[in-house]
This record gives C-alpha cells, structure tokens and sequence, in this order.
C-alpha cells in the first residue's frame, strides 16, 4: 500500500542551525473574509486591543506606566483580574486624534473618550493619594518628638482621618485602574501607512501568481472526489462528534502528513526552529495573545472545570513560550515553526462557506512566528509573505496574496497579508494563509522584552544594572505555512483529473513515500 | 367491545378498560424505572475473562515473550529528561507556564523524532492491510461511554468541554470504535483493519509520584492505534496478529522489551484479555508500558451498537433490514492495539540509544522517516 520513502534530501543537522531569512504566516481567522457583514458582532473587533506606535517604545521601568490587573471581559461584572499588562496612556492622550481615527477605521467598538476621561481620573486620583500619604508622613514625623498630651492626642486624631481617607481613596484607585486597563484593552493595535481604509472590498492585491487551470472537463469539487476517492467520511465523524467534524482515510491520511513534514522541512531549511507545542493552554494565555475566551460567539473550546482553553492556533503557545522574560538582544530574531491541532468553534459562521474542509472544527496547521527588534518587524512581514508565497507557489496552485484593509485587521495586527487561493470547485477564492504583524500588541500582554547590548559584552538575561540599557518590548508576527484542510481542497480541486485520479506536486512526493497520483479504487463491497 | 352491546354491558366494559389502562399505565412507568436501573447496573459488569488469563493482581500477570537484555553501558547514563536537556529537546518549564505541568514543547530534532514514529508507524501498519485513519479528537461523551470510559467518573481521565456534552478523546480507539457505530456490516467486510492516528488528553487525575516524570505521563501526546471490528470466532487469532505487529515494530528498532498476559486485576472493564509491553527504560531503571493490545470481544460493539450480518445463501444480502432468506445479525468483535505512543517512545530511545559523547543514534528503520537523519549530536552553545 504505501511504499517507505525518503523524505526530503537533507539533513536535519544543517537545517534548524542555518542562518537565513526566516518568514511565518498564521491563520488568524478564516472567519473574517467572509463574514464581514456580522461586523458588529465579530468578535475579532472586540477583542482587547491597545494602541501602540512601533518605533516609540516606552521602557518598562517608566513610572508613568500603571502596570495593574485587567479586568476579563467588558459586558460581564469585573472578575478578579488575574494579569498585568503596560500600556502607554500619555502617548494615547497625546495622540488621541490618531487613535480615534485608527478606531473609527476598523470598525472597532472601543470608547476613546472613556479611557482618556478614566485616564484623567485617574492621574488626579493618584495625586491625592499621593498627597494624603506625603501629610500622613508629616503626622507621623511629628509625632516622634517630646509632645505635649494635647497635641498628641491632636495628632493622633489627625493621624487615623488621614488614614482612614487614604484607605478609601486607595480602594477607589484600584477600582479605577481596573476600569481604566479593561477599557483600555479594547483599543486595537495602530496600523501600519500603507494599509488601505475600509472594508473588505478596499484589501489590496500585492501579487498574482498564475491564472485559474482551465478543464476541459467537468470538473468535482473536493467533497465529491473525496467521496468517488474513499478519502473522507463526514457522516460517520457527524455521528461521533457532531457536524464540521471528519475522518481523513486512506491517501488522505498521507497528503495530510506529507503536508506537514513538506511544510515542516522547507521552512526549517530557512532557519527557523522547529516544534510541536501544547494544545491546551491557560485561558490567561489566549487572552494575552488578543483572543477572548469567553466572548459571546467565540472561537475558543474551553476545558469544564478548570480555567483551560484548546488553542486555535500555534500561534498561541508559541508566542507564551517567552512570555514573562527578558531575552537578549543577540537573541533576535527568534525565529519558530510550531506544528500543532488547532480546534475552533466557529460560532457564528454559517451558510455554503461551510462545506467539506472549508470550515472544520479540527485541523492541522503548521505555523510561522518570528519575535524581533522592533526596527525590524516590517522587514520580516515582507520576508514571511515572500516564504508563503515561495512555498504556496512551489506546489502549483494559482492565488492572490491581499493587503488586508483596516476593517478586516484582528485588534492585534498592525498590518495583514492573506493569501487566497483558486478553488475551482467552490468556484472563487478561498483564504489559506495569513501573515500578521502584531508589533507590540502581544508582547506587552505576555511580557516579552529584550535587553539591547550595551558596551558590557556579557549581559545578563535578568536584573538591573547601571551600565544595562533599559528593556523594550520585542516585536512579534505570525504566519501560516501551511493550513491542512484547505490546502487538501486546492489540491484536490486543481489538480484532479478526467479520469478521477488526482495528481500530487512534486515538491510532495518524497513527503508521501513517492505517491505520484491518488487514483479511483476498485469497487469493494462495502 | 367491537360488536354490538347493550347500554350496561358496554358501560361495564367502559369501567373495566379504564381500571386497566390506569393500571397499565402505572407498570409501564415502573417498567421503565426498571429497565432503567437495570441497564445501570448491569453495565457496570465488566467483560468475562479468556481462560488462560492468570487471576490474580499486578504480579500475577505472566511473561509471554522477552526480546533482547538490558543494553550494558561502559559510561555513566542520563535518563530522559538530561538527554532532553543537553540536546535542546523539550521544555517543559515554559509548558508549564503557558499550559500547567506534565505539558512540554518538542524542539529541534525532537519534532522529527516524532514525526518521523508516527510517518513510520503508519507506513508499517497500512503495509500489512490496515487502512489509515485520522480522526476527530473532540467527540460526544456518549461515544466515551459507550467505549468503556467515564467521562464523569471521579478521577476520570476523562477532559470534558464546556458547555456541551463533548469530551477530547484519551485514545484513537474511542473515534474509531464509533466510525461504525449503529451499523450493520456485511459479513464480507470483515475482517475491518484500521491504524489511525491522533493526539490523545488525559487528565492523569489519581496519578502521582515519580512515575509522572518528563515524558513518562503526560497530559498531550501523540499516538498510532491499531482497531480490528471482526466476526466473533476469529478474534483470539487477531489479537495474536496484534501482538506480534508491536513485537515486530518494537524489535526491528532494537528494544529490549517483554510482552506480558495481564492479569485480572488488571484488565480494563472493556477487556477479554490484554496483553501488554513493557520497554527496559535504562534511565528510568526499569520497565515502562509502551503499548497494550485488548481484545474486547463484543463488549464495545454491544455498546456502540455494531453487528454483521453472516453471509446466507442469497449472495446479494442487503445492509439493512430483514428478509425472511437474511441470517440474524450478530455483534461483531473489537479489538484495539498500539501501534506506537510517541511520548514513551522518546524515552526509549533517547535513553537506549545514548552514547558517550551526549548523542543519540537514531535506528535505521526510522531514519528514511527522518529525512535520513543518523544521529542527534549535542550542539554547539548558542549565547542563549
């Protein structure tokens, strides 16, 4: 049945350690093409965003940042916050036209005026209680001399008002940096110039590669030769597990694993690390990363009875793989391509662009994600579209790669490239990859910074010095190498056959033990 | 009181039928009841034993088969964990971090270490005629049960999803046991071989000490399943042909290994018989379970609702339906099997194989798996 063959000609050693230019791309939501019209209750627009310009980084160490509990969602009663995130409010405040329009432009709904005016209060808030702390002190010293009874027992009663006052405005402050960080989060990240204004039709196309195949046959789509070829069973999986669920049989199962092992050795050779990741992570995680849990209509599994979620993307535990650390600049890039599960509710999604694999709640993806100098981000974003494109390019298929527009970007994304590719059975476009740069989105949430040289040639990963230079917050982007059930749709659709047989790419082959064509069975009697 | 009645005849029929369909009524719901608690109990009766199992607890269970001796080394040995380390292979710090512990990330050659298992396990397998599956890792929690686990159990190894009645799968054997669940197969079908792959989610609630070490049980992994459904009669002789597939597979990649006949304290509820084998894990100090094969007779498929319908003499039987030429349809059996479960595997591996140096030999089956990797040697020290 399946003969053993090579994989691939090299060698591992020569691959993860090679330097080279190194892309990702990621599939943040094959979702957002087509729904465009639930905007107002896509969850991609009210996920936690903030606003952040790129090349303007404030150290962490900057007292100006209140770092304080987020509350988890808005719309529910505040629970307990349970992590920190930075956020640069005087750049917010002195910006805030920019921020207004970048918010009107992607359609999102979070309240500029209401974090500026909590902002407000919150800067007054803190100088009386700074205030009431600096008289406290007063009190207090005074009361360390020889007093007069009187005056002490004058001071004394001074003493408890102050701090009765100051308990209640303390309780007050906390209360208002929460409200403050939870408003705040829902400010999406700031857009990259060259981004086109508008909706879903304003998406620029970048490049075309090829044209649509022409047949001079009538052609099946990827659900019938999946059928005519013993390659899926949808019923039985609806029967198991319930609909947009499936089996993969036979030759399927070989074109998944040779997608993946291709998928997995073409990016590795241009020098990125390879891994396979958890698929259920702390829901504090997802929410970092900019997806939200518990959000009405949202994409996330979560585990009953424990505060786990199952991951949507790679994208998700590769980014926590650093979070909370200090990495040194001589780090960066570091350069990831992470193989994992990916489950998805797709609640929300319904109509024709469900059938088949178009829309599944399960399956494979191999994904990019690269964490990088801030001065370097835009430069990585064009080398990871221009591996997807290599790579999407290489095994035939014909699609065009998008300049999103502002109304279609996630809240984490400063910029988005999306690749679509012909899928003549469905007749038009499908989404199967995508390229975000998120900037300091996430890794202000998760925590990642780094540690630019400075003259001292050994520097520490953590702890303070005097000749250190001040941490900053590294860059992060994402990308889909290769998303497995709508590549299998490209495959199939293009490159099926008159007879029924099926043709693989070359690039595949040595991934598939040499299968050249997946070719209609004997009839057997089942 | 179809015919024709007088008025007072009629009125007493009228009362009787009334008392009756009251009465009746009543059983009826105490029927149900019944059943009910019927079928809760008996459920709970495991599946009857082969003869030849030994009886007894963990000890009594028999050594069927031993491959090979424990690997002498002239060198002093690290387990697992050190190898993973030395060599950049895991991390389960950051794992848990991001997810809690006994999760981990796989790094550099490890990645091709399992992929390459998991390539070679089901090019093996589909080899000796078992079609290949991958299947839904999310299924409905009544598929869970009906295979013979509890989801809702105290201590379950159960994951359950929130807000439905859908569970993530333990092992391969639950969505490929429901692939066919509710049918009726064609006698001609059977044998039905499948080898599939999945990732697999335990909670590992009730399991503590220092067998939970690095790979050794995790909450994630990886793995191949062997799954028979076939005609009651010929599923002692599958399970033979089961076994000997694991010993094939583990042996071609040089382990030392023993099969075991596990002993009736130590079947599943599903199992008629199971055997077990357990790899020499020289880091570990010991041996380790790195696969089982059970024969579940009818038990599951009792459950999951499968039969066959033997072959009469019309040749043209249908699927469905009776016909008074059709044989009764009988549950067929199942049987399920390792194949390979990458996580221990690893182990076995990388501590078998070890060299002096700090590498690791990767056996030669596995190697064309592995785009020809040989070995995995220590790098050099990045400033990282």
């Amino acid at each position: 049945m399946i003969s053993c063959g090579c994989f691939g000609g090299t060698t591992f050693h020569g691959l993860a350690l090679a330097p080279s230019i190194c892309r990702s791309t990621s599939m943040f939501s094959p979702l957002r093409t087509l729904t465009l019209t639930l905007a107002a209750t896509n969850p991609h627009h009210r996920l936690l965003r903030r606003v952040l310009f790129p090349t303007v980084v404030r150290a962490f160490s900057s007292t100006a940042l209140p770092t304080v509990p987020i509350t988890k969602q808005e719309g529910k009663a505040a629970a307990k916050p349970q992590w920190k995130t930075a956020i640069d409010f005087k750049w917010i405040r002195d910006n805030k036209d920019v921020v207004a329009a970048n918010i009107k432009n992607r359609n999102s709904n979070a309240n500029l005026d209401l974090v500026l005016e909590l902002y407000e209060k919150f800067l007054n808030l803190q100088k009386e209680v700074e205030w009431l702390r600096a008289e406290r002190n007063v009190v207090a010293n005074k009361m360390k001399g020889k007093l007069e009874p009187s005056v002490r027992q004058a001071l004394v009663e001074e003493g408890k008002n102050l701090k009765e006052g100051l308990v209640s405005l303390e309780e007050d402050l906390v209360q208002l940096t929460d409200q403050l960080q939870q408003e705040a989060q829902c400010l999406p990240n700031i857009t990259h110039p060259d981004v086109p204004i508008g909706g879903e039709d304003s998406s620029i196309i970048r490049k075309m590669v090829r044209s649509p195949r022409e047949f001079n046959f009538n052609i099946k789509d990827h659900l019938e030769l999946g059928k005519d070829l013993e390659l899926f069973d949808f019923d039985a999986a609806a029967e198991v597990s319930g609909s947009k669920f499936y089996y993969l049989k036979n030759e399927a199962v070989l074109l998944e694993m040779g997608l993946i092992n291709w998928a997995i050795a073409e990016v590795s050779k241009r020098g990125y690390i390879p891994l396979i990741t958890p698929e259920i992570v702390r829901s504090s995680v997802v929410e970092k990363c900019g997806f939200q849990p518990r959000g009405q209509n949202t994409q996330v599994y979560s585990i009953e009875n424990n505060d786990q979620c199952l991951i949507g993307t790679a994208e998700i535990p590769v980014g926590g793989i650093h979070m909370d650390s200090i990495l040194p600049e001589s780090a960066l890039p570091l350069k990831y391509v992470a193989y994992s599960h990916c489950f998805r509710t797709e609640a929300g999604a319904a109509g024709t662009a469900t059938r088949g694999l178009y829309r599944v709640h399960q399956f494979s993806k191999v994904e990019m994600f690269i964490f990088c100098r801030p001065e370097e981000s835009n430069l990585y974003h064009e080398e990871l579209i221009a591996i997807e494109e290599d790579l999407f390019s290489s095994l035939g298929l014909h699609f065009k790669t998008l300049d999103m527009a502002t109304g279609d970007l996630g809240a984490p994304a400063y910029r988005k490239f999306d690749v679509e590719a012909w899928m003549p059975g469905l007749g038009r476009y499908g989404e199967i990859s995508s390229a975000s740069n998120c900037t300091d989105y996430q890794s202000r949430r998760l925590g990642i910074r780094y540690r630019p040289s400075s003259d001292t040639p050994a520097t520490s990963k953590k702890g303070k010095g005097s000749n250190l230079a001040p941490t900053q917050f590294v860059h992060t982007l994402n990308a889909t190498a290769c998303a497995v059930p709508r590549m299998i749709i490209c495959l199939l659709e293009n490159f099926q056959q008159e007879d029924g047989a099926v043709v693989i790419p070359e690039p595949l082959r040595p991934y598939m033990g040499g299968l050249n064509v997946i070719s209609p069975k004997a009839k057997t009697s089942q | 009181m179809k015919g024709k009645l007088e008025p007072s005849v009629r009125q007493a029929l009228v009362e009787e039928g009334k008392n009756l369909k009251e009465g009746l009524v009543s059983l009826e719901e105490d029927l149900v009841q019944l059943t009910d608690q019927l079928q809760q109990e008996a459920q709970c009766l495991p599946n009857i034993t082969h003869p030849d199992v030994p009886i007894g607890g963990e000890d009594s269970s028999i050594i069927r088969k031993m491959v090979r001796s424990p690997r002498e080394f002239n060198f002093n040995i690290k387990d697992h964990l050190e190898l993973g380390k030395d060599l950049e292979l895991f991390d389960f710090d950051a794992a848990a971090e991001v997810s809690g512990s006994k999760f981990y990330y796989l790094k550099n050659e490890a990645v091709l270490l399992e992929m390459g298992l998991i390539n070679w396990a089901i090019a093996e397998v589909s080899k000796r005629g078992y079609i290949p599956l991958i299947t839904p890792e999310i299924v409905r929690s009544s598929v869970v049960e009906k295979c013979g686990f509890q989801p809702r159990g105290q201590n379950t190894q159960v994951y359950s999803i929130e807000n439905n009645d859908q569970c993530l799968i333990g092992t391969a054997e639950i969505p490929v046991g429901g692939i066919h669940m509710d049918s009726i197969l064609p006698e001609s079908a059977l044998p039905l071989k499948y080898v599939a792959y999945s990732h697999c989610f335990r909670t590992e609630a009730g399991a503590a000490g220092t067998a939970t070490r690095g790979l050794y049980r995790v909450h994630q992994f990886s793995k191949v399943e062997m799954f028979i459904f076939c005609r009651p009669e010929e599923s002692n002789l599958y399970h033979e042909e089961l076994i000997a597939i694991e010993e094939d597979l583990f042996s071609s990649l040089g382990l030392h290994f023993k099969t075991l006949d596990m002993a009736t304290g130590d079947l599943g509820a599903p199992a008629y018989r199971k055997f077990d084998v357990e790899a020499w894990m020289p880091g570990l100090g010991r041996y380790g379970e790195i696969s089982s094969a059970s024969n579940c007779t009818d038990y599951q498929s009792r459950r999951l609702g499968i039969r066959y319908r033997p072959s009469s003499d019309t040749p043209a039987t249908s699927k469905k339906g009776k016909g008074s030429n059709l044989a009764p349809t009988q549950f067929v059996h199942t049987l399920n099997a390792t194949a390979c479960a990458v996580p221990r595997m690893i182990i076995c591996l990388l501590e078998n194989f070890q060299q002096e140096d700090g590498a690791v030999v990767i056996p030669e089956p596995l190697r064309p798996y592995m785009g020809g990797l040989n070995v995995i040697s220590p790098k050099a020290k990045t400033s990282q």
